[in-house]
């Protein structure tokens, strides 16, 4: 029995052992290059002699090599074997997917996810609310980038000439929910906060008010993939946002560690070439 | 075949990387028996692995069925690794002018090696288009950016890498192929860039022009590998091709590649199956 018993807790120690090997392998999929035993200590608390013995069987493989310096740690030409020519790469959706669900559990709110299409944001995925009030989600809807604040983020991270292009080319098209035209005025008070916050909130006013936060997924080239929401009923989620809001930004500067891999113009939103 | 020794870890890493390897080369979605039959390994010291690499996103299973493919972790690896070549990012707006230009696909590929891997791609307007995967692997002799590449090498560099194929038995094509490959590089190496027709688009070709370093030796290549290329504009090809050499001989440094330090026979590698043979 006794003789079990150390099996079962030597699988679980080699199992622990092997999770942080891989753990520190999954550190290198950021658009940083090169890392030290003491970062990487850090970032991932755990002990440096545990990231050190890590890196040691890593290298072993050629997964990871010592830089030319000899200091630092970079990855190795042989994670180019981990491939599959047969099965897909992962995509937009696929990426975001993980995030979005870690967005929902922390807030019970509505998730969303679009891309651009022209002068359109195009909702491509989401996790609706089980609460009542629900942010309704309709996959392949379009909405026109000024009606609300995912399309504003677009328009925020557009340079100035692109911006100015498109209010011009809809400066009298009705709002698609109050029929009004474009406020020119406000929407680029409300972009120029977006690119001063980083993100864009908003609030919009009806029978039920909803508030919503709408956060900038980025790429290699420092353009836009697409954009996550996340909102519910104003008197409901509003209340959570100061208290949360670190905790989803964290959750969406680790999805843009990953994001930033890939070139969005590569082609267009869909993120596999 | 010779294989370069690489240490020994403890068994419990080697079983866990080896089943990762084993479901990243197969050409179907292999089970726990299909894993545990091809390494001699027990169904639970299997089972056990997958456990782990699903754990950290490195398989996943697929369609919900008892069978694993790579998941997410692999694929952005190897993307972290592609951008870690700064010709990779500086080289796109070359891309995009090539693309724009011929409306076709455009890719660069970079030496590694005796490999040639593809770094980098852009899509052009047309609606039938070439498609291949950035993180492409193959040698050198195999494939147009990878010719393009080996034309543009010392011949000392092609006697060690036929050293370096009849080693390690990876794809040696054998002596007169060899040489009957080496005199149509030759050619390739006096007009300044390589055409191949296209089998699918009868009257068409491929364009792979160079990269070259200050000393004329290929680092890199641009292919144009799409369906309905005309080889008639090579010209204001190739002089977008100039600009971006200008650009990499202005700072070789930034330019040289993250394993320039290694000696190319250090790099062995498994090319995919379906591209080892050419």
């Amino acid at each position: 029995m006794d003789q079990i018993n150390h099996a079962v807790l030597d699988n679980r120690e080699q199992n622990k052992a092997m999770a942080r090997i891989l753990t520190v392998l999954s550190s290198f999929a950021s658009s940083r290059a090169e890392f030290g035993i003491s970062e990487l200590s850090q970032h991932l608390g755990m002990t440096k002699n545990m990231v050190f013995r890590a890196i040691k069987t890593l290298v072993e493989q050629d997964y990871v090599m010592r830089d030319p310096s000899g200091q630092r740690y970079q990855l190795g030409f042989r994670v180019l074997e981990l491939q599959n020519v047969t099965s897909p790469e992962p995509t937009f959706r696929t990426l975001c997917a993980p995030a979005m669900q870690q967005i929902h559990e922390l807030t019970g709110e509505t998730v969303s996810l679009t891309v651009r299409a022209l002068d359109y944001s195009v909702f491509i995925d989401g996790i609706e609310t089980r609460k009542p009030g629900v942010w309704r989600l309709q996959i392949g809807a379009l909405r026109p980038l000024h009606a609300n604040s995912t399309g504003h983020v677009y328009l925020a991270f557009a340079d100035d000439a692109a911006l100015s292009d498109y209010i011009a080319r809809h400066e009298h098209d009705p709002a698609p929910q109050s029929g009004e035209s474009l406020n020119e005025t406000a929407l680029r008070e409300d972009i120029a906060a977006i690119r001063k916050r980083g993100y864009a909130t908003s609030v919009r006013q009806g029978m039920l008010p909803m508030a919503s936060l709408a956060f900038p997924i980025w790429d290699a080239e420092h353009n836009l993939h697409g954009v996550i929401s996340v909102g519910g009923p104003k008197e409901r989620f509003e209340p959570l946002v100061a208290g949360l809001l670190p905790s989803i930004t964290g959750i969406i500067e680790t999805l843009c560690q990953r994001t930033r891999l890939y070139a969005a113009s590569a082609a267009s939103s869909e993120i596999t070439l | 075949m010779k294989t370069r020794k690489r240490a020994a870890i403890n068994s419990s890493a080697q079983h866990v990387f080896d089943v990762l390897r084993t479901v990243s080369d197969a050409a179907e979605p292999p089970g726990v028996s299909d894993i545990g039959r091809r390494l001699g390994l027990t169904g639970s010291t299997v089972f056990r692995a997958l456990t782990t690499l699903e754990a950290s996103g490195y398989v996943s299973r697929f369609r919900n069925l008892p069978q694993f493919e790579l998941g997410t972790m692999p694929y952005l690896l190897n993307r972290a690794l592609l951008n870690r070549f700064e010709i990779n990012l500086a080289s796109r707006p070359f891309l995009h002018e090539l693309a724009r230009e011929t409306g076709e696909t455009v890719s660069l590929n970079v030496r590694l090696g005796w490999y040639s891997l593809r770094l980098s791609g852009v899509y052009g307007s047309r609606d039938i288009y070439h498609r291949d995967r950035l993180g492409e692997l193959g040698f050198l002799h195999h494939g147009l950016p990878g010719r393009a590449i080996l034309a543009f090498l010392a011949d000392t560099e092609l006697a060690s890498m036929a050293d370096f194929l009849a080693e390690t038995g990876h794809e040696w094509p054998g002596e007169a192929a060899w040489a009957e490959l080496r005199a149509i590089l030759r050619g390739t190496a006096e007009t300044g860039f390589l055409a191949e027709k296209l089998p699918m688009s009868p009257g068409f070709c491929a364009i792979g022009m160079p990269v070259r370093d200050e000393a004329g030796t290929a680092i890199a290549s641009i292919t144009i590998n799409g369906p309905v290329f005309p080889s008639g504009n090579i010209n204001t090809l190739l002089a977008v091709r100039d600009r971006l050499e200008a650009m990499i001989l202005a700072d070789p440094q930034r330019f040289a590649s993250p394993f320039a330090h290694l000696p190319p026979e250090r790099i062995l590698l498994k090319v995919p199956r379906s591209k080892a043979a050419p």
